[in-house]
């Protein structure tokens, strides 16, 4: 094929977020056992039942071994060689406003193109910052307040909103869901809370930047957003984590409930360092993402996952009321020694449900790709209704993609619609654009933005144009 | 025996038909010209219900009943046949198969007991002789692979087995060689009938030296812009539609 | 190894083959199996479909059946005007009087092989199937005592279609079939043959193990039809094992009815270059019935094709499976490989679970696949009804259409004679107009 020399030159384009950030940090010696999670409760000051609820899911994690059906061959994880919990040291004095925040820290998000002031500013983006296990500074925070919405970190929910927590939190994604949810369950540090009442339109988009910043840390963010009754919100998750060489292990869980009639949009753009061109260091990315919804309820989920060495992630709809409706919109893209099994769940419950799935994975250098999907339409999903369409793009012939579709129906009347294609990157279209003056990496940064337009689109603006940056970032001259 | 009143209809939200009127009488032919995307076949398909097509006012009487509320088989059962401009093809369901279901549904809509299978099978190929069909077609699947004269034959064939009350075809003479367009015309005119009406879809005038119009009407922008006697189709081979939209754009100003 | 596996093992404890190559196909069957666990829910491959009328059945299936006689089961054994060399089994015992009165040289029982057809058996049986990863497939190596060779030499074209015909009826105790088929396609040979599983139509007792292997070399063509018909009670576990030499062609085509267990595996090996592989295949269970068909399709190297259709109706309490791997190698470059597979339900209390995947190490390949479930074409059902067919007995004639459009491509006018009666009764079809049809 064309032009090698200008691809390897391309593919060993390193990180561009690898950096670290000197921040003073506590952190607690590496080890998991009983007292690793009474640690971490009495030292948030959580109440009785939340230190009973980690240690109900520490003792069911200790009985579950790790999964081993996904597609990818990450190496033994030894979970006492990691460290539970760490923040900032200056923890103590917290800064109350994004002014009072560590400048060092501000400076981080600079360098990542991601000017927190102005984009919150401009773009009227309320801001949760999650660096490493502790939340820094929100913004807006009175705007929404006014309009009821609650948006605060998990940690402070449990104190301010303990009955709505308590009402909700575990009940998408159980303790014992799996091992990495009971995992989480057990030692989660924090994240974000998100209340919107009933009948309100969050008046903003609501984002939060999460990083993975010290060594050896796991990371262990737990989201829980609630959208009462015909309300809406739009959520933004965005994450990028400096260079690193020993593997970090995350494992997020993600729970959305969406009451009658109400919406729930949630994008995410995952950029955590994938390890180097020889496949040394990157994040494990192992995360649980599930939502309910409720009568005539919307869930979306978009997704652009370009980093991580291991990607394991399904964002799943219990589609439980009637007419309601699950979309999944995702790229994921993957590059040397990258490995991504990612994909949905669509449980269809209700009547007249409906569903979509729109995926297209990207591999290029020596990586792994797959779509794994659930599609069930239960005995009640009356006139429901699946559409799934999965797309791989292969660049270069050492990669791989995969399609691990599982339909299952038990309903007559529910409709189930699956596709897959795969193809490359062919010569003809790169030679078509090189006949055209257009260089081989700008034709196949074009060919793939064309490839993943359908997703690209359901993204919320300012996100899209970030997605399409590091599409680039991450592509580019892989095309052999 | 149809009477249409200010009929209006959206394709996809899109408004095609704005407000269309159309009297047919027991016995009568109408054609129906007019430029492409006028909405000819969203009458069709409105008429005859198709799914998609969303009636946003007015109304369309067979004999007194109402026919937009009801289903595509009841209409098609009270006596409403539309010959296809592109019939679909049917892989694997059999043609004769295909005939004999509908046939025995409209029968059955008239109180008759169904046909056994050995006088529907001579019916059937009775007809497809009438139409030039080769008796093969009947096993072969419902339109699959049949050019498109033949799919328009098999249209007409079937219009023949249900002996509808009303019939529209749709563009039945596009494509179709100087033979198909008379078998075409002898199957119309062999079912001319008081109590049977037409209406008639078509571009080319040559259909209508065969099957003689009552009256010829102009369909533009999603209404009947001018009627007249069969001479009106003349004149418009003649002179195209432009100087009907002058004319109408004059009227109008 | 636990009793189960004892159990089925001792289905071959006395019978010893006087082929030294059976006798070293089940000793190393043998081993395989005990090896082996007998799959769970828990197994992927077997996540939908439980073994636990196999494994819990009380008397067990470890004995072969009593002789029974040929007596009224004419009608079972023969395909109406199939014109075919016909090798009938009852109960897994070869029936002279239903088989064909003549020799045939292509076709013959191992245990009656002359020297060159032991030769042929020594080199390729067992060849084609990885028992390691079939354990029902090392089951059948292990137990294998009698089975048949077809074998086409050298650019020869058979002429006569081979039938192989398993019937079976109730006995006093459940009972075991191990039934082995050995294809060998020489340099472009060409041959059809029809394997044809019927039984009474009495409650079956009995577990069929039917193993097909097939060599197709260079250049040759196989056309294949397996055929698993009315088998109320049986439970039938087994496959096709195919192997494919340069620029061989096999075309297959599969029907499952159904029964309390039907388990097909169907393997494709795509090993030198060129080859094309046809899979059609056609399921239709009924009553508390499953049936799970589980394809794989190994494309090793460059340049093959696969194009696969399999579609399926699940009536009643009936469950249906299907799984459609594509596995394409890392050099298996300029591979073309499609599959479809589309479902019926036609009741509250029928399930499907399908799962296509593809597995692509190779970049420069042309793959899809699609499933659906009930999904009929709407354009088509507007047809039917502006003639005055309703809505529900047009989706009726879809659903029969749909299944009858696999049928119409059939090579053999016979099998599809054969099929379709079955299909328009199951369809409530007008089964005196469906003579006149196709
Ligand atoms: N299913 C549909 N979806 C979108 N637009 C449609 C659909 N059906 C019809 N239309 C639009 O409605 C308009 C009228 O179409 P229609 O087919 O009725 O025209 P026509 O008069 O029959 O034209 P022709 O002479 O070309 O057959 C056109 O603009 C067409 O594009
Ligand atoms: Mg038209």
């Amino acid at each position: 094929m064309t032009d090698n020399a200008e691809i390897d030159r391309q593919i060993g384009r390193e990180y561009e977020a690898g950096f670290i950030t000197d921040v003073e940090s506590e952190t607690l010696a590496p080890g998991l056992n009983e007292d690793t999670v009474r640690f971490i409760s009495k030292k948030k000051g959580e109440p009785e039942w939340l230190l009973e609820w980690r240690l109900k899911a520490f003792n069911a994690w200790k009985e579950m071994t790790p999964p081993n059906w996904a597609q990818v061959q990450h190496l033994d994880i030894d979970f006492q060689d990691v460290s539970y919990y760490s923040e900032p040291k200056s923890m103590e004095d917290r800064p109350q406003s994004l002014d009072e925040v560590d400048p060092e820290l501000l400076a981080t998000y600079e360098k990542l193109g991601i000017p927190v002031h102005e984009q919150a500013a401009l773009a009227g983006v309320a801001v949760d910052v999650v660096f490493d296990s502790v939340s820094l500074g929100t913004t807006f925070r009175e705007t929404l307040a006014e309009s009821g919405v609650i948006f605060m970190p998990i940690s402070e929910a449990v104190h301010e909103h303990p009955e709505l927590v308590q009402k909700y939190m575990g009940t998408v994604v159980p303790q014992k869901d799996n091992y990495y949810a009971a995992l989480n369950s057990a030692v989660f540090s924090d994240g974000s809370f998100v209340y919107i009442p009933k009948g309100v339109r969050c008046p903003m988009e609501l984002s939060t930047y999460f990083r993975i910043n010290e060594e050896k840390t796991g990371q262990f963010e737990r989201t829980l957003i609630i959208a009462d009754e015909a309300s809406h919100v739009s959520y933004l998750e965005g994450c990028t984590a400096p260079m690193r060489d020993e593997n970090q292990l995350h494992a997020a869980v993600v729970e959305l409930v969406a009451h009658d009639d109400a919406e729930i949009k949630y994008s995410t753009v995952q950029n955590w360092y994938p390890g180097d061109s020889e496949g040394k260091g990157g994040i494990y990315n192992f995360v649980t993402k599930r939502a309910v919804a409720h009568t005539n309820a919307k869930v979306s989920w978009t997704q652009v996952e370009t980093g991580s060495a291991i990607t394991w992630k399904y964002p799943s709809c219990i589609l439980k009321g009637d007419n309601s409706v699950g979309e999944f919109y995702s790229v994921a893209l993957t590059n040397n020694f990258q490995e991504a099994d990612t994909g949905t769940k669509m449980i269809h419950l209700g009547k007249n449900t409906k569903s979509t799935i729109i995926t297209k994975g990207i591999s290029a250098g020596k990586s792994q790709n797959s779509y794994r999907g659930l599609v069930r339409m239960g005995p009640g999903a009356k006139g429901a209704r699946n559409y799934t369409q999965c797309d791989s793009l292969l660049i270069g012939d050492k990669c791989g993609a995969h399609t691990f579709p599982y339909i299952e129906s038990k309903n007559p009347s529910a409709i189930v619609e699956h596709e897959a294609t795969t193809s490359k990157v062919s010569d003809e279209q790169l030679f078509l654009c090189q006949q055209r003056g257009i260089d081989t990496e700008k034709a196949v940064s074009m060919i793939v933005n064309g490839f993943c337009k359908e997703v690209f689109k359901e993204l919320p603006m300012e996100f899209a144009v970030e997605a399409g940056k590091l599409l680039e970032v991450s592509l580019e001259g892989s095309v052999g | 025996m149809l009477t249409i009143k200010d009929l209006k209809a959206n394709v996809e939200d899109k408004n095609i038909l704005k407000g269309l009127n159309l009297d047919i009488k027991p016995g009568e032919i109408h054609a129906i010209m007019g430029p492409n995307g006028a909405g000819k076949s969203t009458l069709g398909n409105v008429l005859s219900g198709r799914e998609g097509y969303e009636v946003t006012g007015g109304t369309a009487e067979l004999e007194g009943t109402d026919l937009l509320d009801l289903d595509p088989e009841e209409r098609a059962r009270l006596g409403l046949f539309l010959a296809f401009q592109y019939p679909v093809e049917i892989p694997g369901v059999s043609n004769l198969e295909f005939l004999k279901a509908s046939v025995d549904s409209v029968r059955a809509a008239q109180g008759k007991d169904p046909l056994d299978s050995v006088s529907f099978l001579k019916l059937a190929r009775a007809k497809c002789k009438l139409v030039n069909l080769d008796q093969s077609f009947l096993k072969r699947g419902v339109n699959e692979g049949f050019s498109g004269g033949e799919k328009k034959r098999n249209e007409i064939m079937q219009m023949m087995l249900l002996e509808p009350k009303i019939c529209i075809l749709d563009e039945t003479d596009s494509g179709l060689d100087i033979d198909a367009l008379q078998v075409v015309a002898e199957g119309v005119n062999s079912l001319r009938d008081p109590n049977r009406s037409f209406i008639i879809v078509t571009h080319y005038q040559r259909l209508l030296d065969y099957i003689v119009p009552d009256y010829v009407h102009v369909l533009a922008d999603g209404k009947i812009v001018k009627s007249g006697g069969k001479e009106l189709a003349l004149e418009l081979e003649e002179k195209g539609y432009g100087w009907l939209e002058d004319a109408a754009e004059n009227g109008a100003a | 190894m636990t009793d189960f596996h004892n159990g089925l093992l001792a289905v071959n404890d006395e019978a010893n083959s006087p082929l030294s190559a059976v006798t070293a196909l089940n000793s190393s069957g043998a081993d395989s199996f005990l090896a082996q666990e007998i799959p769970t829910r828990k197994t992927e491959a077997w996540k939908y479909t439980s073994l636990f009328n196999l494994t819990s059945n009380e008397e067990g299936y470890g004995r072969l059946a009593e002789t029974h006689g040929a007596a009224g089961l004419d009608g079972l054994a023969t395909i109406p005007a199939l014109d075919a060399q016909r090798l009938v089994f009852v109960n897994g015992q070869y029936s002279k009087e239903l088989s064909s009165n003549t020799e045939h040289k292509n076709v013959v029982r191992f245990s009656q092989a002359d020297d060159a057809q032991k030769s042929i058996i020594a080199d390729n049986l067992g060849s084609a199937i990885e028992q390691e990863k079939h354990v029902f497939g090392a089951l059948n190596n292990a137990i294998t005592t009698d089975g048949v060779l077809v074998h086409v030499g050298k650019n020869e074209q058979l002429k006569t279609n081979i039938q192989i015909t398993h019937i079976t009826t109730p006995q006093a105790k459940a009972f075991t079939v191990p039934a082995r088929l050995l294809i060998v396609l020489e340099t472009g040979a060409q041959a059809t043959v029809v394997e044809h599983f019927a039984s009474t139509d009495d409650e079956q007792n009995c577990f069929v193990n039917a193993i097909t292997e097939a060599k197709v070399g260079a250049n040759a063509r196989l056309n294949h039809y397996r055929l698993q018909l009315i088998q109320e009670g049986s439970i039938q576990i087994g496959g096709v094992h195919i192997d494919l030499d340069r620029d061989a062609n096999y075309d297959s085509f599969q029907l499952g009815l159904g029964a309390k267990i039907v388990r097909n595996d169907i393997n494709v090996n795509h090993n030198v270059g060129g080859s094309h592989c046809e899979l059609v295949g056609v399921y239709l269970p009924q009553n508390k019935q499953l049936i799970d068909f589980h394809s794989n399709i190994e494309h090793k190297v460059a340049n093959c094709t696969t194009s696969e259709v399999f579609r399926g109706i699940m009536a009643d309490k009936s469950k249906a499976v299907f799984n459609g791997r594509i596995h394409i190698h890392p050099d298996a470059q300029k591979t073309l490989a499609e599959l479809s597979n589309k479902n019926l339900l036609l009741s509250n209390d029928a399930t499907i679970n399908t799962k296509p995947e593809l597995e692509i190490y190779a970049d420069d390949v042309r793959c899809a696949h699609g499933a659906t479930i009930a999904q009929l074409d709407e354009q088509a059902r507007f047809y039917l009804q502006s003639r005055g067919i309703s809505a529900a007995e047009a989706d009726v004639m879809l659903s029969f259409g749909f299944i009858n459009e696999l049928l119409e491509n059939l090579e053999l006018d016979a099998i599809r004679n054969l099929i379709r009666p079955i299909l328009a009764q199951r369809f409530g079809r007008d089964e005196e107009l469906m003579k006149h049809i196709g």
